[in-house]
């Protein structure tokens, strides 16, 4: 038990090292590859008009002659060990995990990544909870009701949900629901939880149910799938006929089995959005990681860029980690030693 | 967000359990000939099937649909704009039965028109990207689940570190970093190129790990053992034996991913990284429309709904392919 | 001398007071644009808190390291500078006034050294005096330190006679900074390569706000910028937070020539929703929105449906101007006939519409913006109704030799909504003679430095046309013309000359308005600068821009500055129950 969890922390570490690197490469080799010298780089960050002297001072400042390899060493390094960083008066210390500092507005880049964490993270946990309780129950009463005309409603809109774009559904419950009828709060209206956890309720309510629609619907496909193919197995029969009463199949056996890959999915699909529901975000201007990113993309701010998926892909081998240890609880199987 | 494919690993085994060709055939009828009865009547993935040939027929004859019903997609109409407010003179956005769909804001172009050309650049990219993910996926999958070991494990991680990334920000930045002319080819057609390989690309996992579990399932078969005990080679099992019989998941998967990948094309295209303007795409035309969501809503309406229609029948259809082709459905 | 320019503009600004009592009503029922000319709700009343929203950042709060015309005079809250801009609306808000100093420059007969001197009593937020040395500080930080230090523009750097100074973070020793001298604590002499007529200008720039030396933390000196003016940080601020300014208790209101001390407290908000900004102002939950560009496409029709909040708008012209460049290094862009066709086919009232119609700007005829001291109405390349002359357009073409039309290349920025509409207009157009273009679209962020303004990448990707959008940092045609037109100004990278007009009789007259001290002949010579560069058939301007400005009943002393087309954030006040 404990060697699988160490092995699986393990594989977790090496899988955000191979991330770091192809991300490193799309961003600072692709565009050497496309041929971009270090002088072009170097010329996007600084202002309007810069002077050759200014571009030559700020690639000097960032490395940006040196090696691919000595580049990526020292971002390595400066995600274990921090970094220092010259502000003209000063040394500044960026302290371990740096991710750098942010190009364009001379800010380490890891302390905004923390401020906008709470943002996607209100965004994620809010619609996380809707979808599951509705998609997961949705997909159980369909699977029950096979057939019925319930079944068949909650099927039908469940692959309407699939089939909207959520930037298509979303603006949509913008002109209707803010704007035309006003019963809700315009885009880009956040309040932090602690601050008012009303308020905070009331503006993420919108874009809680176009990111949970979605993915509702997904979950409820899913699982009535699942529990379609588990209640036809041998092992539920046998339950049956054992005289369980009929609610006990269905949760201590049906629904355990159907939920297995059912919480693999969510584990991924939660690390993913938690590093940034890109859409969502856009759509609502809500400043999260995922609209910080974008904005970082459009703006050539490589290090936010860095940041925010190398954030993604922890977050996604963190919730692995815990779908594992899951696994453990949920089927018996992977507690016996091997 | 990815645009994520609604194809879990339970539902896949549902798919298309191993074999069914062979049990089909010895029944006197062949897989294709069941399959189609089923399909015949389910009506709902028949409307499916008949909308999504309608889109095909409307992308390739976008030209002819456009010189009867609407005007050129890229002609100016500023006569039916007001210059002050940059909205339609007429209410209901200009909707007339001249301007089927109404007009844009701005410039006055026929949005039907422009409805119906996005409509190319919107199948042909999700073809094509299905097309990419589909032989990637494949051949990773069933040399990961025909080999096993180190190569499965490899495979395997590597579907892994592709599922971790955040798929939407690296494609916007990969289109971004991109030269405007490679390849021998420049402009549009490179843009287009660039967006099936990445999408394509980026997609692939989700088809490696379905064809990787049948691989698996299959390799154990009596049929499998038979040809390897005849002395074939990897290539011959793989090839003559493997593959033959993952053409239903491939079939219905690709059918699903179709879809997917026309969501993801237009998610790209929503965010500004799409096929270069005055080009219409559905994505770029909602992106547009958001400045206008209050004085024109026809103009987020039209190209939003084409793509919802496309991708539910894209959806039905391969629903209804998928329990024509599983066994145990009745 | 100090006193007249003190006299002058308080006169001044208690005319324009008496005029507004009499011709508005004292309820607020201002009509649209009566805050381009006159001032709306004048006051003197202190007090209240003035809300401002912006849906992104400055590019930084430090008044030396910052490029945004927003932010010129936003800073001025807290960064006082040598000079300032007279206190009123329309043309007489155009004239400069010392503020730090006592004086204008005074310049030297052979025009090569200005003099400024110091007001007495002037203080920062700690009561020490401000002292020249550190306006010296503050320009070297600023012009030498671009390793550093590199968001504002460096004119200094350009026209001060200094060669190899490293700047103050590499060199600590000031006094090797020879092309300033403080020979006392209130006296400033800038020494010059070649005179200078409008370095005037130059001193209004938040660059020589003064900065103390101790105080300087580099980049980081905008998290705690030593207040000058009448307002200081709260000392809370970390950037991407709301920013608050209090009082600062050793401002001397009677050492400025402006009124900027009415609201108790300023907020400025960041990354706010641009759409919600509107929203708030509409709603006045907020009084003003800190960008100066104007409401979004979905307010403008809101405001423009509804007199009554049309009467509370204002739509100023700013000195912007839109235009297409054609580079003459792109076949078939090397033969004027071929330019000119394109000049001549273009249908400028489609481009105004696609640029947002006439709220948002209006046609354009030559480079010179209206607003711009000297302006000269020209139209060389008119046409009927800007609508395009076919005729013209098919005799140029075949005069090129291109009968039917060719083909090239638009280059705009893909982020930007209007341009990106106003190169799919110009598109349209030529496409009726058989010219046919393709869009090549490029992030905003590398336009100027990579794509547009690289002469190397435009040679090679063919950009035969490309917008281009183009303000002076200072209110003349020198401030306007000079990055733009000048031969001498094309550089490999960042260039804005993307013209890349290089005509020795533009260059030389150039040089002539720079070296001028006499105002009117400078002005003559930006009328013919206009005229030749319109001559040369590379430029198609189509745009002057205007922005839709909303101002809130509670906003009180409310006009829109003639130099930053906005409102004049200084003066503003809030309405006291």
């Amino acid at each position: 038990m404990i060697t699988y969890i160490l092995r699986r922390l393990v594989a977790g570490v090496g899988l955000l090292l191979v991330v770091s690197m192809v991300v490193f490469a799309i961003f600072f080799l692709v565009p050497r590859v496309a041929g971009a010298d270090a002088d072009t780089l170097a010329a996007r960050y600084v202002g309007k008009s810069p002077s050759p002297e200014a571009v030559a001072a700020v690639k000097e400042r960032l490395n940006l002659d040196d090696p691919i390899a000595v580049q990526y060493a020292e971002f390595v390094k400066g995600l274990v060990m921090g970094t220092d960083y010259d502000s003209g008066t000063d040394v500044i210390h960026c302290s371990a995990p740096c991710f750098g500092y942010s190009f364009n507005n001379n800010l380490e880049v890891w302390p905004q990544l923390v401020d906008r964490l709470p943002v996607t993270a209100s965004l994620a946990a809010g619609a996380a909870v809707i979808w599951l309780g509705a998609g997961v129950s949705i997909g159980v009463l369909s699977a029950l009701r096979r057939g019925t005309l319930i079944d068949r409603a909650a099927m039908v809109t469940a692959l309407a949900g699939v089939s909207l774009p959520i930037f298509f559904t979303g603006l949509v419950s913008l002109a209707l629901l803010s704007y035309q009828w006003q019963i809700f709060p315009p885009g880009g209206s956040y309040t932090p939880l602690l601050d008012n956890p009303l308020e905070w309720a009331y503006g993420l309510i919108l874009p809680w149910l176009t990111l949970a629609f979605l993915y509702a619907a997904m979950y409820a496909r899913m699982t009535r799938a699942g529990m379609l193919d588990t209640m036809g197995e041998d092992y539920i029969r046998t339950a049956r006929a054992k005289g369980l009463p009929e609610r006990t199949v269905v949760t201590k056996h049906g629904l355990r089995a159907a939920l297995t890959p059912i919480i693999t999915i969510f584990g991924l699909d939660l690390g993913l959005m938690l590093g940034g529901a890109v859409l969502t975000e856009s759509t609502f201007s809500l400043p999260g990681l995922g609209k910080f990113a974008v904005d970082a993309i459009r703006a050539n701010d490589l290090p936010v860029v860095l940041g925010v998926t190398m954030f993604t892909a922890l977050f996604v081998v963190v919730a692995n980690l815990l779908v594992d240890l899951l696994y453990v609880w949920v089927d018996p199987r992977v507690r016996a030693p091997s | 967000m990815n645009a994520p494919l609604d194809a879990p690993e339970s539902s896949a085994s549902a798919a298309a359990s191993p074999g069914p060709g062979r049990e089909a055939a010895s029944q006197g009828k062949s897989l294709g000939q069941i399959a189609w009865l089923r399909l015949k009547r389910d009506k709902v993935a028949m409307t499916g099937a008949v909308i999504v040939v309608m889109m095909c027929l409307v992308a390739l004859f976008a030209p002819v649909i456009v010189k009867f019903l609407g005007h050129p997609p890229n002609e100016w109409h500023q006569e039916m704009i007001d210059p002050v407010l940059s909205t339609a003179n007429e209410p209901w956005g200009g909707v007339s039965a001249e301007y089927l769909f109404g007009v844009e804001p701005v410039n006055g172009r026929d949005l039907f028109s422009r409805v119906v050309y996005g409509a190319r650049v919107s199948m042909l990219i999700g073809f094509l990207a299905t097309l990419v993910s589909v032989v990637i996926g494949t051949f990773f999958g069933i040399v990961a689940g025909y080999f096993g070991g180190w190569v499965d494990s490899l495979v395997s991680r590597a579907m892994d570190v592709f599922l971790a990334f955040p798929l939407l920000l690296f494609a916007m930045a990969l289109v971004g970093v991109l030269p405007d002319a490679a390849f021998g080819l420049q402009g549009n057609a490179l843009r287009i190129a660039i967006l099936v390989f990445i999408i394509g690309f980026f997609n692939w996992p989700y088809i490696g790990r379905i064809i990787r579990g049948q691989t698996i399932s299959l390799r154990e078969r009596e049929f499998v053992e038979a040809a390897r005990s005849l002395g074939a080679g990897h290539l011959h099992i793989l090839g003559k034996e493997l593959l033959p019989n993952l053409v239903a998941p491939i079939l219905v998967y690709s059918t699903l991913l179709i879809p997917t990948n026309i969501l993801f094309e237009s998610a790209l295209s929503f965010l500004g990284v799409g096929v270069a303007p005055p080009t219409p795409t559905w994505g770029g035309m909602l992106s547009d429309a958001v400045r206008f969501y209050n004085a024109a809503p026809n103009f987020m309406l039209a190209p939003g709904i084409a793509i919802f229609v496309t991708v539910l029948a894209f959806n039905l259809f391969g629903d209804g392919l998928r329990d024509a082709l599983d066994p145990r459905t009745h | 001398m100090k006193r007249r320019y003190l006299k002058l503009t308080a006169l001044g600004v208690a005319a324009s007071l008496g005029l507004c009592a009499c011709g508005g009503t004292d309820s607020g029922d201002a009509a649209q644009n009566e805050a381009v000319d006159g001032i709306v709700r004048p006051t003197d009343e202190q007090g209240g808190t003035l809300t401002f929203a912006h849906s992104n950042e400055f590019d930084s709060m430090d008044p030396g390291n910052t490029y945004y015309a927003a932010n010129w005079n936003f800073s001025r809250f807290y960064a006082r500078r040598l000079v300032t801009y007279a206190q009123q609306p329309g043309e007489a808000g155009q004239e400069l006034v010392p503020d730090l100093a006592t004086d204008l420059g005074e310049v030297s007969d052979d025009g090569l050294t200005w003099t400024y001197t110091l007001k007495e009593g002037v203080k920062y937020q700690d009561g020490s005096p401000i002292v020249a040395e550190h306006i010296k500080y503050a320009i070297a930080r600023s012009n030498f330190a671009t390793d550093v230090i590199n968001k504002g523009p460096t004119y200094f750097a350009d026209l001060l006679d200094e060669d190899d100074y490293a700047g103050p973070y590499q060199d600590s020793d000031l006094d090797n900074f020879e092309a300033i001298e403080t020979p006392d604590e209130r006296t400033i002499v800038f020494h010059l390569k070649e005179p200078f007529g409008e370095f005037d200008y130059l001193a209004t720039m938040p660059q020589t706000a003064p900065v103390p030396p101790d105080a300087d933390t580099g980049t980081q000196y905008q998290t705690e910028v030593v207040s000058s003016g009448p307002y200081q940080f709260d000392g809370q601020w970390q950037p991407g937070s709301t920013l608050t300014l209090v009082r600062n208790e050793h401002y001397d209101p009677e050492t400025d020539p402006l009124v900027r001390n009415l609201p108790d407290e300023i907020q400025l908000s960041f990354k706010q929703n641009a759409d919600d900004i509107d929203n708030r102002l509409l709603s006045g939950d907020l009084l003003v929105g800190a960008a100066g560009v104007g409401v979004q496409t979905a307010a403008r029709g809101r405001i423009l449906r509804d007199d009554n909040l049309k009467a509370r708008s204002d739509n100023p012209k700013t000195a912007f101007l839109f235009y297409f460049a054609i580079n003459p290094n792109v076949a078939p862009f090397d033969n004027k006939a071929c330019r000119e066709a394109v000049l001549y086919g273009a249908d400028k009232t489609q481009l105004q519409t696609a640029f947002g119609g006439p709220t948002a700007g209006d046609i354009a005829t030559s480079l010179l913006p209206p607003v711009v001291p000297g302006y000269e109405e020209i139209d060389p390349y008119g046409t009927p109704n800007h609508e395009g002359d076919p005729d013209k357009t098919r005799a140029k073409l075949a005069e090129c030799g291109h009968e039917d039309g060719f083909a090239a290349n638009i280059a705009y920025r893909s982020d930007r909504p209007a341009g990106q509409k106003a190169a799919e207009a110009l598109q349209a157009s030529l496409s009726e003679y058989g010219i046919t273009t393709d869009l090549k679209g490029y992030p905003s962020g590398t336009y100027t430095n990579e794509q547009a303004g690289s002469p190397e990448f435009v040679r090679q990707e063919e950009l035969g046309i490309m917008i281009y959008g183009w303000g002076p940092d200072w209110n003349s045609g020198y401030g306007f013309l000079s990055q733009i037109v000048d031969g001498d100004a094309i550089k490999p990278a960042g260039n804005s000359n993307i013209s890349e007009l290089d005509n020795p009789e533009i260059n030389k007259l150039l040089d002539e308005a720079a070296q001028s001290q006499d105002k009117q002949r400078r002005e003559e010579i930006y009328a013919r600068i206009d005229e030749l560069a319109m001559d040369s058939a590379t430029f198609l301007p189509f745009a002057n821009r205007k922005v839709l400005l909303y101002r809130p009943e509670e906003l009180t002393n409310v006009f829109v500055n003639p130099n930053y087309h906005m409102y004049d954030y200084v003066s503003l006040g809030v309405a006291q129950n």
